[in-house]
Parts: structure tokens; C-alpha cells; sequence
């Protein structure tokens, strides 16, 4: 157990290293609390991160599948918007008649079911008809802002407050427990799906070799179609998270996300090519990017700055993963 | 004028020629033959820079050469016509003469309309009548092969390389490239014609020579030989010691193909009885391999009805093929067989995952049990199953892979040329396999290049040419000779 436990971080420490110093560097810089304790590690600041997270996180997650199986999903960002204003129309504007239960679980589902349909559509396109994944995902990403901005008519919808069913749905997806323990148990389950099942398995050897795995008689259509969907169906939920947080359903509201998705993936060891990665590193990848933002933010560093820090990041663990996994010698 | 002494070439363990010495006079047509692997292409290469001979030297006009790579060996006069063409489908044909080439590239900056000029004669001369500013894409490939050899012309080598130059060509465009050998010959440039063709060989080669297994076996003048003698020269391999079991003769049929017809194949009809080996001999691009890809689902069937033990058997796909207990052992390992990135251990069981897991969970230990089990059946040689399966030989690659097919109990398997680049105590390893999964009453259908290999272990073999069964042999009585003749075209 020791040593498989050690063997495992010789092979995927990278993410775990790059976590431990930001952790380390944090602490160091952290502005004190008037009483002398360290801002940085107290257990308000750190859950902070955690709930900030989760969305990219969950997103992260799903597209950790997708880009093991040589995919790229870029319209989780516009499926995100698109799940926040669907749930918050649901809740505030459409007004489905029933108990408080119904009603909130109407609008989840809808969202669900929007996001995943979605998902659904660019998986069947992608495995059917063959369009790369990067094109048809970026169609499908600007015509689901379209939508959304349409279904909305370019307006916010605003949540309410107090015992109505947009306020309690915004009081339960936005609490930090509720998110927070979402987000890691959908990462335990997704870790469990890519190690531990035959899905998982079928899933790394089409994105490796997808010939190969085709000439085994794998599924190979099915099991990339539902990394889409499942891609799909996650980015919806960050989406509810998202409604909670911000208490509104934006049609503006994650542009970008895609790309902070990818990032945290990339930054944990999964590579863009296909084949190879795992959720633990996923998971790091996202808390190293949130915890450098939050490093940052307590030193009032401007904003600016910290995208050029993570650019530099990014680039430098991928760079490390390279090394270590011996990837550029490859050819 | 040219000429090379002791060429020896290695690509890692794999010797593709060892000592070969031979001479190209001018102005002659010289025929290199020799069955697939024997080392014709690789000598072609080496001689024409495209890659360095491991030993040995090449000389050219009495002054030893080194290339540096092709642009100088074409500099010098050596053109090539490879078997896999080097064009751009996205350039014009124009652009595509013009590339590599000095004098109708001129300076930096083209006109199109004096390059148009320039290369107008060249499509002349090899019977293009075509817009040079077409782009290559939306040529046949018989035109697309024209304009390779009208390229080479452009460069006015003094010695010209042709690959199969025909196996992409129409009757009437084979004709017209005979009178451009021709004309190209009264103008005192040699050709060395790489075939197997043996017709074609005789009308219009000077001489011929004959390479087996990376040897030089012997040039003759084709005036002074003739096709059986060079056949015989191609074979020439001792038969192996017969090792099939004599299979009962019953009426039973497993596997019955009836006039099948693929974008490749035409009419094409056999039949498969429990424990037999079906051999399927032919050239690269019979169509061998595609008959495998038909009973797999990998290529459609456009005529034409296959049954499995009196079922219609049409398969939409690999996936289905693998339901209905077909195997497929690909040719090539690296691209379609294996998940390299992958443990010897999962490499082996992806086929038949669903056999040990419960509701999509693996049981790992059944798993890997299995795995052992097999491996071991298969005597594959290896450390440990979490070791990346890229780690091993290719003759326990091979292993591998048919290990994952008979994890899956399959009740027909396809070999594609299963004994390709590996060891000989790898390939003895193989044959008993396959001998033993007969002798269990599975059907096994084995595409080979080595005619001795089949010889020894088929039951029946098949013959292809240009996508058409020549004949069904009985492997007892038949000889390398006869399988060639057919393989090449010829009827008994």
C-alpha cells in the first residue's frame, strides 16, 4: 500500500507538488488577523475557495471524460448560463403551479435535461457525423449564447428571497456545505467511474487509440457520446451552483469558463491529446488555480497580473508533467 | 554507372538487407523483383538518399557517394517514383513539379502563367492533357501517378526508380509509360523498375534481378530466362516441416462466403469448415487484408451473402463482428492493435471486459487471473502485467493480441500476416497457437506473405490478385510456384 502510494506520486505528484507550494507560499504571504492568526489557512478563507471552485471544479470533472476519450467540450460555459437562466425562469417567471418541492425540482430537472440534451447533441454530431470536436463544440457554444440570450430576451432574471422556491433553491445550492461536499463526492464517483469501471477503461483505450480500440469491437461511438452528455449534464449543474451564488440567472455569465475548465484539467496531468489522465489530478489542477486566486486577491494584487501568474502556471506544470512522463521523447 | 557493394540495412532488430552488391548499366531497363519484404523498395531508398544503408557503400560514375538525403541525390541525377506517392493533394500540379525542383522553381517568386509554360511539355511527354493548374486532389489516382512520374522527368535525372509503378494504372496508361520508358531509354537514361509483374517485366526490361529475404539472388538478362525460372528464383525457400492436423472430412460448414463483393474484392467465394486453416496468399494490395475487414464490418459489403453456420451473417460493425464470435488479429500492430499506452494486463482483456465485471465495475482480480492464464497459454514472455504493453518484443505483442481474442472464445479468427517482423522462436510460438485453436474445431482464416508458412500450416489456400480469388489450393499438393504464379496473375 506505502509503496503504491509513493509510486503514485513519483508518477502524478506534479499537480501535488505545484499544490504543496502555493499552500507553502500562501501561508508564508498571508496578511495576519489583528489576533496574529494566518488569514490564509483559516478555515473561512479556505472553505471560500472550495465553494468558489466547485463550479469550474464540477465542469473540470466532466471535462477531464471528455478529454481523456480526445475530446473538447467549449460550450460548457454557455450551457452553464443557459441551466442558470432555464432554473431561474422556471422559479421566477413560469411559475409551474405545486408545492415548493415540485417547483424547485421542476426547474433542476429542466436544467439538467437542457444541459445534457446539449451534450447529447454535440456527442451524436461528433461520433456520427464526425465534425471535430473543437468545431462543433464552439458552434454549439455560440449558439446556446444565443438562445440563452434570447430566451431571457437579454435580461437577468433575478432570484427572490426567503421561504419562496428561488429562495430556498439559492439558500441550498449556494451554502458552502451543500457545494462544497457535491463537488467532491461527484469527483469520488467520477475517480471511481475512470479506474474501477469498464467505461473508464473503454474510455482510455479509444482516446488513445481509437482505431485500435474500434478494431477490439469497443463501443466506441456510445462511449464518447456519453462523455458529452455527461460533460453536458455537469456544466448545467455548476450552472444551478452559479444561479444560487449570484442569485440570478445571467445569460452573460460564463464566458471563459471553458477555458478555466480546460486549464485545471490540463494542470493536472491530463493529456489534451487523449489516453491519459486521471480526477485526482483534475481536482488539484482546480485548487491550485483557485487557492494562486485567492493568494493574490488577499495581497490586493491586481487582477491583471494574475492572469499573466497563471498563464505562466499552466505552462509550467505541463511543461514539468512532460519531463517527468518522458512525453517529448517520445518522437 | 551505378552500382553498390555490401549494403546491409537494419531497421532496429528487423534486417531488411543483408550484403547486397549490384549494377545498373546505362541507358538499360533493369527489373527489380522479389516477393513482398524481399528488400526491393529498401534498396530503392538507398540508392536515392531517401534513407542511409547501415553498412556498405553506393557508388555512382567510379566515385563512391554519400547522400545527404534526397535533394542531393536528385541533384546528382537519381530520380524516385515511390509506391507511396509523395504529392500534395492541396498544391496544383504545377506546384507540385515545380517543388524540389531547381530549374523550374527558379527564384523566390513564381509566375504561374511561365510555370504553367514550363511545365506544360512534361505533361505532354507522360500523355497528361490537363489544366496544369489544377490541384492534385481532384485527380484519379492513374492521373495522380502520371504527374509523379512527369515530375521526375522534370529533373532530367540520368537514372529513374520506379515502384510498382503500375499497380496504380490503367491499361491505356501502362501502355503510353512502356513507350516513355522507351523514348526515355533511346535518350540514354537507365530505369530500374521495381515489380512483380512478371509480364510486364519481360516486355520491356534488359535485365532482371531477383532479391529473397534481403539478398541479391541473381541478375540475368531477360532474354536468357524466363518467368518460371525468375519465380523459382523468388520462392526458393525450403518448405517447413508440415504441422496441421488432417481435419475429418465433414459436410459441416462454419463459414460460408458467397460471391462477395467490397469496394476491393470482386465475387469472392470460400468456405470455412470447423478446424480447418484457410491460407490466404496474394500480393500487398490483392486485397487480402480486405477480406478480413469484410467479415469484421470494417468495409461494406456491396453484393453477395456471408453465413455463419447457415445464418446470414452481416455485420454493421467490429462491435457486432465480435458478438457473433469473430476475431481479428490486424496487421498493423502499433495502429490498430494495441492501446500502447496501456498494461500488458488491460491490453489483453479489453475484448472481454464485460466477462469480468458486475454491473460496469471490473473485478480486478478476475481480470487479471485471466489475463495470466492466457498469457501464460500463449507463452508470452513479460515481467509483469502493469507493465505498459509498448515494453515488449513484437513477437510478445503478437501474443498479446491473440491472447485478447481468445479471452472472448471466439468461433472464427482472422490472422492478418500474424508472423510479420517477428522472431523465428516467436513464430513457432504462433503457429502452434494457431494449429491448436483448429485442433479446438474454430475456423481460422491466415493471410501470409511467406508462401512457406502456409505451405506448412494451411489446410486450403486461397489466392488473391487485384481483388479476385485465382484459386483455392490444397495445401498438401500445391507449391510455392503454382501460389506465385496466381499471386502474380497467371492461371495454372
Amino acid at each position: 500500500m506505502n509503496t503504491t502510494f509513493w509510486k503514485y506520486l513519483r508518477h502524478h505528484g506534479q499537480p501535488f507538488i505545484g499544490l504543496l507550494l502555493i499552500l507553502i507560499l500562501g501561508t508564508v504571504l498571508s496578511p495576519h488577523a489583528t489576533d496574529g492568526t494566518i488569514v490564509f489557512l483559516s478555515p473561512g478563507n479556505l472553505t471560500d475557495v472550495l465553494l468558489q471552485q466547485s463550479e469550474i471544479g464540477i465542469i473540470a470533472l466532466a471535462m477531464t471524460f471528455v478529454i481523456i476519450g480526445a475530446g473538447i467540450d467549449l460550450s460548457v460555459g454557455s450551457v452553464l448560463a443557459l441551466s442558470a437562466c432555464v432554473s431561474a425562469l422556471f422559479m421566477m417567471v413560469w411559475n409551474p403551479h405545486g408545492p415548493l418541492v415540485v417547483q424547485v425540482g421542476l426547474a433542476i430537472g429542466a436544467a439538467l435535461a437542457g444541459g445534457a440534451l446539449i451534450g447529447a447533441l454535440n456527442g451524436l454530431v461528433i461520433t456520427r457525423i464526425h465534425l471535430q470536436p473543437f468545431v462543433m463544440t464552439l458552434a454549439t457554444m455560440i449558439g446556446v449564447r444565443g438562445f440563452t440570450k434570447w430566451l431571457t430576451g437579454n435580461v437577468n432574471v433575478d432570484l427572490a428571497f426567503g421561504a419562496n422556491p428561488s429562495g430556498r433553491f439559492a439558500e441550498l445550492f449556494s451554502s458552502k456545505p451543500f457545494a462544497i461536499s457535491l463537488w467532491i463526492g461527484l469527483a469520488i464517483i467520477a475517480h471511481l467511474i475512470l479506474t474501477r469501471t469498464v467505461y473508464g477503461r473503454y474510455l482510455r483505450a479509444i482516446g488513445e487509440n481509437e482505431r485500435a480500440a474500434a478494431y477490439t469491437g469497443l463501443p466506441v461511438a456510445g462511449v464518447r457520446l456519453a462523455a458529452y452528455v455527461g460533460c453536458g449534464a455537469l456544466a448545467a449543474l455548476a450552472g444551478l451552483i452559479h444561479a444560487a451564488r449570484s442569485h440570478q440567472g445571467n445569460p452573460n455569465d460564463g464566458v471563459g469558463y471553458e477555458l478555466d475548465a480546460i486549464a485545471a484539467v490540463v494542470i493536472g496531468g491530463t493529456a489534451l491529446a487523449g489516453g491519459r489522465g486521471s480526477i485526482i489530478g483534475t481536482v488539484t489542477g482546480t485548487l491550485v488555480l483557485g487557492l494562486l486566486t485567492n493568494v493574490l486577491r488577499l495581497h490586493m494584487v491586481d487582477s491583471n497580473l494574475e492572469l499573466m501568474i497563471k498563464a505562466v502556471i499552466i505552462i509550467a506544470a505541463v511543461w514539468l508533467q512532460r519531463r517527468s512522463t518522458g512525453v517529448h521523447g517520445d518522437l | 554507372m551505378l552500382e553498390c557493394r555490401n549494403l546491409h540495412k537494419h531497421y532496429g532488430g528487423v534486417i531488411a538487407l543483408k550484403g547486397v552488391s549490384w549494377s545498373l548499366r546505362p541507358g538499360e531497363v533493369h527489373a527489380l523483383c522479389g516477393e513482398n519484404g524481399a528488400g526491393k523498395s529498401t534498396l530503392a531508398k538507398i540508392l536515392c538518399g531517401i534513407t542511409a544503408a547501415s553498412d556498405g557503400e553506393v557508388i555512382l560514375d567510379g566515385k563512391p557517394v554519400k547522400w545527404s538525403g534526397p535533394h542531393e541525390a536528385r541533384q546528382a541525377g537519381l530520380g524516385i517514383i515511390l509506391q507511396e506517392l509523395d504529392l500534395f493533394a492541396h498544391l496544383s500540379i504545377a506546384e507540385n513539379l515545380a517543388l524540389g525542383n531547381d530549374r523550374l522553381e527558379g527564384s523566390a517568386w513564381i509566375s504561374p502563367a511561365v510555370l504553367h509554360e514550363k511545365v506544360r511539355p512534361l505533361l505532354q511527354d507522360v500523355g497528361l492533357d490537363l489544366d496544369p493548374s489544377l490541384p492534385l486532389g481532384q485527380l484519379s489516382v492513374s492521373q495522380w501517378q502520371l504527374v509523379a512520374i512527369a515530375r521526375v522527368l522534370g529533373l532530367n535525372a540520368k537514372v529513374v526508380f520506379m515502384d510498382e509503378p503500375t499497380s496504380a494504372l490503367t491499361n491505356d496508361a501502362v501502355e503510353r509509360l512502356f513507350g516513355l520508358i522507351r523514348r526515355l531509354k533511346e535518350r540514354g537514361v537507365a530505369i530500374v523498375y521495381v515489380s512483380h509483374k512478371m509480364d510486364e517485366i519481360f516486355r520491356i526490361c534488359d535485365r532482371v534481378s531477383v532479391m529473397r529475404d534481403g539478398e541479391m539472388i541473381k541478375t540475368t538478362a531477360c532474354a536468357e530466362t524466363t518467368i518460371d525460372e525468375v519465380i523459382q528464383q523468388m520462392v526458393g525457400r525450403a518448405v517447413a516441416a508440415t504441422r496441421r492436423e488432417k481435419i475429418s472430412v465433414t459436410e459441416k460448414k462454419l463459414f460460408e462466403a458467397r460471391e462477395i463483393s467490397t469496394r476491393k474484392l470482386g465475387h469472392v467465394s470460400f468456405k470455412l469448415a470447423p478446424g480447418e486453416i484457410l491460407g490466404v496468399a496474394g500480393l500487398v494490395g490483392s486485397g487480402r487484408s480486405e477480406i478480413g475487414r469484410a467479415l469484421f464490418g470494417l468495409s461494406p459489403i456491396i453484393e453477395g451473402l456471408m453465413t455463419i453456420e447457415g445464418h446470414a451473417y452481416l455485420p454493421r460493425n467490429p462491435h457486432d463482428a465480435v458478438r457473433h464470435g469473430i476475431a481479428l488479429v490486424p496487421e498493423d500492430r502499433q495502429r490498430e492493435g494495441l492501446i500502447s499506452g496501456m498494461s500488458i494486463g488491460q491490453n489483453t482483456t479489453l475484448a472481454s471486459l464485460s466477462t469480468y465485471s458486475r454491473g460496469g465495475w471490473i473485478d480486478r482480480e478476475g481480470e487479471s487471473a485471466a489475463a495470466a492464464k492466457v498469457l501464460a497459454s500463449c507463452r508470452t514472455k513479460f515481467a509483469a502485467q502493469e507493465l505498459p504493453v509498448r515494453s515488449l518484443s513484437g513477437g510478445n505483442q503478437q501474443k498479446v493480441l491473440i491472447g485478447k481474442w481468445l479471452l472472448t472464445q471466439p468461433r472464427i479468427c482472422f490472422f492478418d500476416d500474424p508472423t510479420r517482423g517477428i522472431d523465428i522462436g516467436a513464430k513457432d510460438d504462433i503457429y502452434r497457437l494457431v494449429s491448436d485453436l483448429a485442433g479446438k474445431g474454430l475456423g481460422v482464416i491466415w493471410v501470409s506473405s511467406e508462401l512457406p508458412e502456409l505451405l506448412a500450416n494451411a489446410h486450403r489456400i486461397l489466392v488473391l490478385h487485384e481483388g479476385l480469388c485465382l484459386g483455392i489450393l490444397d495445401a498438401a499438393t500445391a507449391t510455392q510456384e503454382d501460389i506465385m504464379r496466381l499471386a502474380t496473375g497467371h492461371r495454372l
